[in-house]
């Protein structure tokens, strides 16, 4: 129906998460209306981001430079972690202003069903960053999901914590109702593990 | 709350049918193919967008017809109206209507009533395997508390992820490095599993000893669950399976924990599901459900809608009177016999009749004036 080289821009556009077919035969019209400057602004910011951003060789974390912005930073406490799945975790807690700690980014979860061990998340390099005595670590934040997979992952590194470096406190996030939500219009299964979890006044 | 009408268009049999239900008792009779048990289902249906009969729902649209639409009238407690409505067409998503707005799912529907429903082929919870059982349980929990809802599918997750973990081991796949977190996370909605399905028990086991009684099962009738692991937490449940782990490892997947639990109906300490005879069993299915709705109406304060489907024929006479009395004594209930004799009292008044026909309802004139 389309000229080749739309139709393969419609294929890959589709390839984008929360894209279906119909969105990616609209951007690629909208793309085609587009001026040639702005098209190609968006070619080049994609193959910049590829080019030019990697892994944090700290925390995994994106970053532009050997370390990320995070890990460069000198003012950041560097006794505290905070571990969470993906990259794209790091910027809902960077957001609060209230962790001034580092990061680690595991990389995913524990999911035997999709063949995810230990082995393949950034596991290892958080134990060996916690027992580098150059860095002493006070405290290890496990900020993952609060999913079966997410459970099982803060789980298996606590355990793996308590043997290896038993000086160092394990915290695990709180869950329960968001802040400023109207108890009314929380699902029950939040607002029944928040009760599940309540504490005294 | 209760169901006052019931309207339906290309419903299995029914062409188009409108018929006012009783805040009681309802009787529905006709000869056998009339098309009862198709009244009953539309009810349900209604109520709860789903088919009590088949998984194969395209069956419920009727023959030659595209779509179907079910609407159910309710009353509450404080005498207002309200409306559910579930049209459906096979391949598309139902569309599900409260009140005249769109919703996902009616379960979420807080005026919905809650619907117990008798059918022959649920014979198979008393006599069938135990799964059937341990659903019907999880299905109590979820009415009663709709918070503990998420237990069950949690630990079915959890359960997938640690048979996959140990299918992985015994190919060497993976390491037992995780195992030991699985168990934890395993064991963490094991507990929460066992312990609601426990508490369920515990409110269903006294009603239905007295409810068998009363339905002259005799006096030693008796529900009671059987978990397979007694661990007093969760930790303790962890460590139950880190001792089977070389087992598990054997056969592949987890052999211990409450996807193996149990729920025995017994009588003076024999498993109805062996000894019991056909009747016998059917009885203990109705003391059940009949113990399921005195303990709904407890938890959720509204007395859930009791749809009974040829349970009479079966019974003897003594039976029949005793059962009937118990479904004049509280909430809304429609029960379908070929025989209108077979419903004691059902002459009476406070009884809507409904005789159907041919796809046809006719109301009987007393009741819907």
């Amino acid at each position: 129906m389309y000229a080749p080289p739309i139709q393969r821009l419609i294929t890959e556009l589709g390839k984008l998460p929360g894209v279906g077919a119909r969105t990616a035969q609209r951007l690629a019209m909208h793309i085609l209306r587009a001026s040639p400057q702005d098209a190609a602004a968006l070619a080049e910011a994609i193959r910049e981001v590829k080019e030019r951003i990697g892994l944090c060789e700290v925390c995994f974390n994106f970053a532009d430079e050997p370390r990320c912005r995070i890990c460069a930073d000198e003012r950041r406490d560097a006794g505290v972690i905070c571990v969470v799945e993906e990259a794209g975790d790091v910027i809902p807690v960077e957001r609060t202003h209230e962790f001034r700690g580092r990061y680690h980014v595991l990389g995913g979860a524990l999911s035997p069903i999709d063949g995810v061990d230990p082995g393949d998340l950034k596991i290892g390099e958080l134990y060996r960053r916690v027992s580098d005595p150059a860095e002493p670590i006070r405290e290890v934040v496990l900020a993952t999901n609060s999913t079966t997979t997410g459970e099982a992952t803060a789980l298996h590194i606590a355990d793996t914590l308590r043997e290896r470096s038993p000086d160092v406190v394990v915290t695990r996030l709180a869950s329960g109702l968001p802040v400023g939500g109207d108890l009314e219009y929380a699902d029950e299964v939040t607002l029944g593990k928040a009760f599940a979890g309540r504490r005294r006044l | 709350m209760f169901a006052t009408r019931l309207r339906l268009r290309d419903f299995r049999s029914y062409e188009r049918t409108d018929v006012a239900l009783g805040a009681g008792l309802t009787v529905v009779h006709g000869s056998n193919g009339a098309g009862k048990t198709n009244l009953l289902e539309a009810l349900y249906f209604g109520c709860t967008g789903r088919s009590c009969r088949t998984s194969n729902e395209r069956e419920v649209v009727r023959f030659d017809a595209a779509t179907t639409r079910v609407e159910v009238d309710l009353r509450d407690a404080d005498g207002r109206a309200h409306e559910l409505a579930v049209g459906f067409t096979p391949g598309d998503a139902k569309r599900l209507q409260a009140d005249g707005v769109l919703v996902d799912r009616l379960v979420d529907v807080e005026m919905r009533p809650l619907v117990c429903v008798f059918m022959p082929d649920r014979l198979e919870l008393v006599k069938g395997p135990p799964a059937l059982r341990r659903s019907h349980i999880d299905h109590v929990i979820a009415a009663s508390w709709p918070a503990r809802s998420a237990t069950r599918r949690s630990y079915g997750r959890a359960l997938a992820q640690r048979n996959a973990l140990l299918a992985g081991i015994r190919s060497g796949r993976s390491s037992r490095d995780s195992l030991p977190a699985w168990d934890a996370e395993l064991a963490r909605h094991g507990i929460a599993l066992r312990d609601d399905r426990a508490a369920a028990i515990e409110l269903l086991a006294p009603r239905f000893s007295t409810l068998a009684g009363a339905l002259g099962l005799g006096a030693g009738a008796e529900l009671r669950y059987r978990p397979r692991s007694r661990a007093a937490d969760a930790q303790q449940l962890a460590a139950e399976l880190a001792q089977r782990t070389d087992s598990d490892l054997d056969r592949g997947f987890t052999g211990h924990g409450p996807h193996r639990d149990d729920l025995a109906l017994l009588r003076d300490g024999r498993e109805l599901r062996s000894y019991g005879s056909q009747g016998e069993q059917r009885l203990a299915l109705l003391a059940l459900l009949l113990a399921e709705r005195e303990a709904l109406a407890e938890a959720r304060s509204t007395v859930p809608l009791m749809l009974l489907d040829d349970v009479m024929s079966e019974l003897d006479p003594d039976r029949r009177a005793m059962l009937a009395e118990l479904l004049r004594g509280a909430g809304q209930s429609v029960v379908t016999t070929t025989d209108l004799a077979h419903v004691p009292g059902a002459a009476g008044a406070g009884v809507t009749r409904l005789a159907v026909a041919g796809g046809a309802v006719l109301q009987d004139a007393a009741a819907a004036a």
